[in-house]
């Protein structure tokens, strides 16, 4: 564990150096602060100009729902844009034939940015959230948000063969997001054209509140990790 | 002939890395998000768009572009070859404005918002010009992409939000000495379209003039020695 701890604390070093840190620390807090007090000041204006009753309101869980993905994604993409740094410099292949290994490299870029992002996650939508969520629920959506950064990441990292590439890959990347507005706006079967996407089984979680739904989520989100790390693996060899 | 050969080669190297195909991607989509958006909704929406992703892009990729070209060592060659430093600017600037002019007409002709086609390919080629010139200068004095992302965030501000307050809540005539302000006039057809045109090539030459001066900078210092 030391050395991954080492790692860790390189990476660390680096983000804080580059200011990424800081942002990632306070960008989250700021946007949530948008949406807990911008947005239903925004429905009033709104009401009032249309004269309507509702009309984000019925969305409010959508807004949580970006929140509670937007803390991992912030996290993981400074830590792709660091490992995509590090692919390009070679210094990712070097950390992969130290103790650290490439499991070990994965961990200290992904999983542990992954994890703190989770505790955010879960703090930010305890003080800031929109509508009521259980403890146990709200856990774990963030827990599932939190994959799906990591996967997010890994698509940007095993696709990618230079920074450019990732650069625009990472335009790209932002599309697996696509299925948390699919079961607000589509309730139809055609809802279910999105059902490779892990975020689509999360919003369809937290809309129908049946908790089998927990299967398909984690099922696919940890498929596309497995696809993605087994590519990025080869990358590092 | 080098500039025709630099952006032959920033064209090529923009292709193989996949940006036609992503704007190809992205035009498709934001042309299915328009359709889908109320009819009185889509001309906004479309000059958001396009002031937002086509003509802006340079200032998304010219810091994984720069900082590529300073690991491969491409900007030493460039350094050390008769290129000069205003030639170097001039191709990236003109490859990028192609994409966005193009990518840009994709999506305003099916909006409806494409009414002179002379203000709105050169408007967007002038914003886009000026958007890279501004990521070309952040993306010299740069050594990693998050440095880069953190950096373009005050100029993002500073060119989008008074565009947004004019299309949106504040359309006073005053406000056409800023760019993002011209752009809009040039994409939604609203003012007066002339001068908005003059300002906005009077920023972007601005602009291209100190990226210019920035790249010979850093030209003179690649490898740590100053030339």
């Amino acid at each position: 564990m030391r050395p991954l701890f080492h790692c860790f604390h390189i990476f660390l070093r680096q983000i804080s150096r580059d200011s990424m840190l800081f942002a990632v620390l306070t960008a989250p807090v700021l946007t949530a602060c948008a949406f807990r007090f911008g947005i239903p000041y925004a429905e009033v204006l709104l009401c009032a100009y249309f004269d309507k009753v509702s009309i984000l309101s019925g969305y409010y869980l959508l807004f949580d729902l970006f929140l509670a993905v937007m803390t991992p994604y912030m996290f993981c993409f400074a830590s792709s844009m660091v490992m995509l740094t590090e692919l390009d410099e070679n210094m990712a292949r070097y950390m992969a034939v130290t103790p650290v290994g490439k499991q070990g490299y994965i961990m200290s870029r992904l999983v542990f940015p992954g994890t703190i992002a989770f505790i955010v996650s879960v703090i930010l939508m305890h003080f800031f959230s929109l509508t009521m969520w259980s403890a146990p629920f709200m856990t774990l959506t963030c827990f599932l948000t939190s994959l799906l950064s990591i996967a997010v990441s890994l698509l940007l990292v095993s696709f990618s063969h230079n920074r450019v590439e990732g650069m625009a890959l990472a335009k790209l990347s932002g599309m697996i997001m696509l299925g948390l507005p699919v079961p607000f706006f589509l309730f139809s079967r055609t809802q279910y054209l999105f059902c490779i996407l892990p975020s689509f089984w999360i919003a369809k979680l937290c809309v129908d509140g049946n908790l089998l739904l927990t299967i398909p989520a984690v099922l696919t989100s940890l498929l596309w990790i497995l696809v993605l790390y087994g590519r990025f693996e080869k990358i590092l060899s | 002939m080098k500039v025709k050969s630099l952006f032959l080669g920033d064209v090529r190297f923009q292709f193989k890395y996949g940006f036609y195909f992503i704007y190809l991607f992205f035009s498709i989509l934001y042309i299915g998000l328009l359709f889908a958006l109320p009819r009185m909704w889509r001309e906004k929406a479309a000059v958001i768009m396009i002031f937002t992703d086509p003509s802006a892009m340079g200032l998304y990729f010219m810091g994984s572009m720069v900082l590529f070209e300073k690991s491969e060592r491409v900007l030493n060659s460039i350094a050390v070859s008769p290129v000069k430093p205003w030639e170097y600017v001039i191709s990236k600037l003109f490859s990028i404005g192609l994409i966005s002019s193009v990518v840009s007409l994709a999506i305003g002709i099916p909006a409806g918002i494409v009414i002179n086609p002379f203000f709105f390919i050169f408007g967007v080629f002038l914003c886009s010009c000026l958007f890279s010139a501004v990521g070309l200068m952040i993306a010299c004095k740069i050594t990693t992409l998050n440095q880069f992302i953190l950096a373009t965030i005050p100029a993002e501000i500073l060119i989008n939000v008074p565009a947004l307050i004019w299309l949106f809540w504040y359309k006073k005539s005053w406000l056409l000495v800023h760019p993002g302000v011209c752009i809009m006039t040039l994409c939604s057809g609203e003012g007066a379209p002339l001068p908005a045109l003059l300002v906005l090539f009077f920023w972007a030459v601005l602009f291209t003039v100190l990226a210019c001066g920035t790249v010979k900078k850093m030209l003179r210092s690649v490898g740590g020695v100053k030339l």
